[in-house]
């Protein structure tokens, strides 16, 4: 039976999940047993009963959870924080088989599994279960007391899955710090035909969690860690980059939301890219994000904006003192705001929620304001690749993006060292202060803008109650000029002009 | 449980058992054999031993929690007690069911 069945192409079962169908090239083996592994708390069964759930909802495919540890309805309960439509339970698609070990048995000789196997054969005829969840089942070999038996009634279970054509997923515990599987239950992976390992550690006091498909057996699998969260609506996978197509490219061109910047980008941003703006603390990048999203709502597109740390009425109040006026795009729904909190989750959690609203809203054009705070939380290498996914998300489904970063420093090229995301970006925009002749002005430059031409020149940024705009370019003595000695400069231009006529 | 099988064929204070068994597998035979043999042994007259095939009842192991065969539920007299196994050791069952153990040596 299992020549037979290897010689044909592997046929899956869809976890439900995007980012773990991606990471086992299109989920479990159907009519193979997965094993998922990893310390306690690590959500090894949170993520056996959503592909569970899901499978029964979903595709109709009914199942059964056999709970060893936890109380079955227990088990339920939790589901339904998730939003999953536990009421299956009532129906034929979903079964619950409190399976806890009584902690007052005695054991008195040899004994097996034969007994709820016959049990569960029957159940799943009667409902036509092709699913089967067997949480904790080193529970309930633990019970054996001894590494043959356990083997064997391992080998029991799965010969019995095969048999029926049962897709099985088993979840078994391993202690802390262990780096792989216990070498007690070091078997069980060459018994499973697909294995993933779930870790949770603490970087920089923030828990991060992360699977790995430790092998697939006659498939393909993505073999990095990949970083998962459990969400309100249960396991997100933060799926690898490069497994979705690149879209087309657009001709099109965004505004920047301020005319002189759009004219040094020869007419803005392409549609799909992505712009960083770096500055120093009060540079003005927010400024830019506001004036950003403001030009894609009053071009009727949705945009979302994306502050940390910052409430978004502040935003809107202190936008408003320079004519940018977000409160109408608010109120008609075309605009969302989400103010996050940086330390309270980690960088990954704070990916997902992103990427969520981003598939809730739909929208066009998206500021984050500013990217370099998910550097703070979660590690630094977590916060690249956070950075990363979302600069891939955001050019996979076309959306134009506005990332700022601060700069610690005057070095613009510091910037490195924080995300390391201009040299992913598609557009990057420096503002720094110039100090002239006892005066700090904000410059702008434009460091890069890939695939088209932009000016080189260092323009002087200004803001005003009238909105942002970019002053003229004077220059003296091959230094621009800017504040007082531009203005003075623009006069006397305009005076010679007066004395000329 | 309520669903104990009803009194009368025993005197008060009988040792009753249920035995949920997988077929004629060897162990599961084996645990007859030893249940039987400990029940004539220290309960001479005042027994009942109710047999369950799992695998002819299947559902209803999964109803009463039976997670591996044999398993054997003291059912009366009460606390009811749960021993899994073919009852090959049969110092652990004793103790079990609260009888005293025959003395080492």
């Amino acid at each position: 039976m299992n020549d037979q069945k290897s010689a044909e192409v592997l046929e899956k079962i869809s976890s439900g999940i995007e980012g773990f169908d991606d990471i086992t090239c299109g989920g479990l083996p159907l009519g193979g047993t997965t094993l998922l592994t990893g310390t306690a708390g690590s959500g090894k069964t949170v993520l056996a009963l959503q592909i569970l759930v899901s499978a029964a909802d979903h595709h109709g495919t009914p199942g059964i959870f056999v709970a060893f540890e936890e109380n079955a309805r227990r088990v339920a309960a939790n589901g339904a924080t998730f939003g999953w439509n536990m009421g299956m339970l009532e129906g034929k698609e979903l079964f619950f088989v409190d399976a806890c070990v009584r902690s007052d048995v005695v054991k008195s000789g040899a004994f097996d599994l034969t007994g709820l196997l016959a049990a569960l054969e029957a159940k799943a005829d009667e409902m036509g279960a092709k699913l089967i969840v067997f949480d904790a089942i080193d529970v309930l070999l633990g019970l054996l007391n001894d590494p043959a038996a356990e083997c064997r009634e391992l080998y029991r279970l799965h010969d019995w899955l095969t048999l029926h054509n049962l897709t099985g997923i088993l979840t078994t515990k391993i202690e802390d710090g262990e780096p792989g599987i216990s070498p007690r239950y070091g078997f069980m992976p060459f018994l499973a035909d697909c294995t993933v390992l779930l870790s949770q550690r603490v970087a920089e006091r923030m828990a991060v969690r992360a699977m790995r498909v430790l092998k697939y057996r006659g498939s393909p699998h993505v073999l990095n860690e990949v970083p998962f969260v459990i969400g309100p609506a249960g396991v997100e996978v933060g799926s690898s980059n490069g497994v979705h197509p690149e879209p087309q490219p657009f001709d099109e061109k965004v505004s920047t939301g301020v005319e002189r910047l759009d004219a040094m980008l020869c007419g803005g941003i392409y549609r799909g890219t992505n712009v960083l703006i770096t500055g120093s603390s009060g540079g003005g990048k927010s400024t830019l994000a506001g004036a950003f999203v403001e030009a894609a709502c009053l071009r009727d597109e949705r945009a979302l904006f994306i502050s940390f740390d910052e409430n978004s009425r502040d935003i809107v109040r202190d936008l408003a003192t320079m004519s940018i006026d977000l409160a109408p795009h608010l109120q008609s729904g075309l605009l969302r705001m989400e103010a996050l909190r940086t330390e309270a989750v980690s960088s990954e959690e704070h990916f997902m929620h992103i990427k969520r609203m981003i598939t809730q809203q739909h929208p066009r054009c998206v500021a984050v304001d500013p990217l370099s705070a998910l550097a703070r939380v979660g590690g630094g290498l977590a916060a690249r690749s956070v950075a990363e996914r979302l600069i891939y998300l955001c050019r996979n489904k076309g959306i134009t993006v506005l990332f700022t970063s601060l700069l610690e420093g005057t070095d613009p090229h510091l910037e490195t060292t924080t995300l390391h995301v201009s040299t992913i970006s598609d557009s990057w925009i420096q503002i720094s202060y110039a100090l002239l002749d006892g005066e700090r002005n904000r410059a702008l430059s434009i460091i890069k803008s890939r695939g088209s031409k932009h000016s080189n020149q260092l323009r002087e940024l200004i803001f005003s109650d009238t909105g942002i705009t970019l002053a003229d370019p004077y220059t003296a003595g091959g230094e621009v000029l800017m504040g007082t000695l531009r203005h003075e400069k623009e006069n006397g231009v305009n005076l010679d002009r007066g004395n000329g006529k | 449980m309520s669903n104990a099988p009803s009194a009368g064929d025993e005197p008060k204070g009988a040792y009753v058992f249920r035995l949920y068994l997988a077929g004629g597998a060897p162990n599961s035979v084996r645990a007859f054999a030893n249940l039987y043999a400990i029940c004539r042994k220290h309960f001479p007259g005042s027994h009942r031993i109710e047999v369950i095939d799992v695998l002819k009842e299947p559902l209803r192991a999964l109803g009463e929690a039976i997670l591996v065969t044999p398993t054997v539920v003291k059912l009366s007299p009460l606390p009811e007690q749960q021993i899994i196994g073919d009852l090959s050791e049969e110092e652990e069952v004793l103790r079990a069911l609260g009888l005293p153990q025959k003395t080492n040596r």
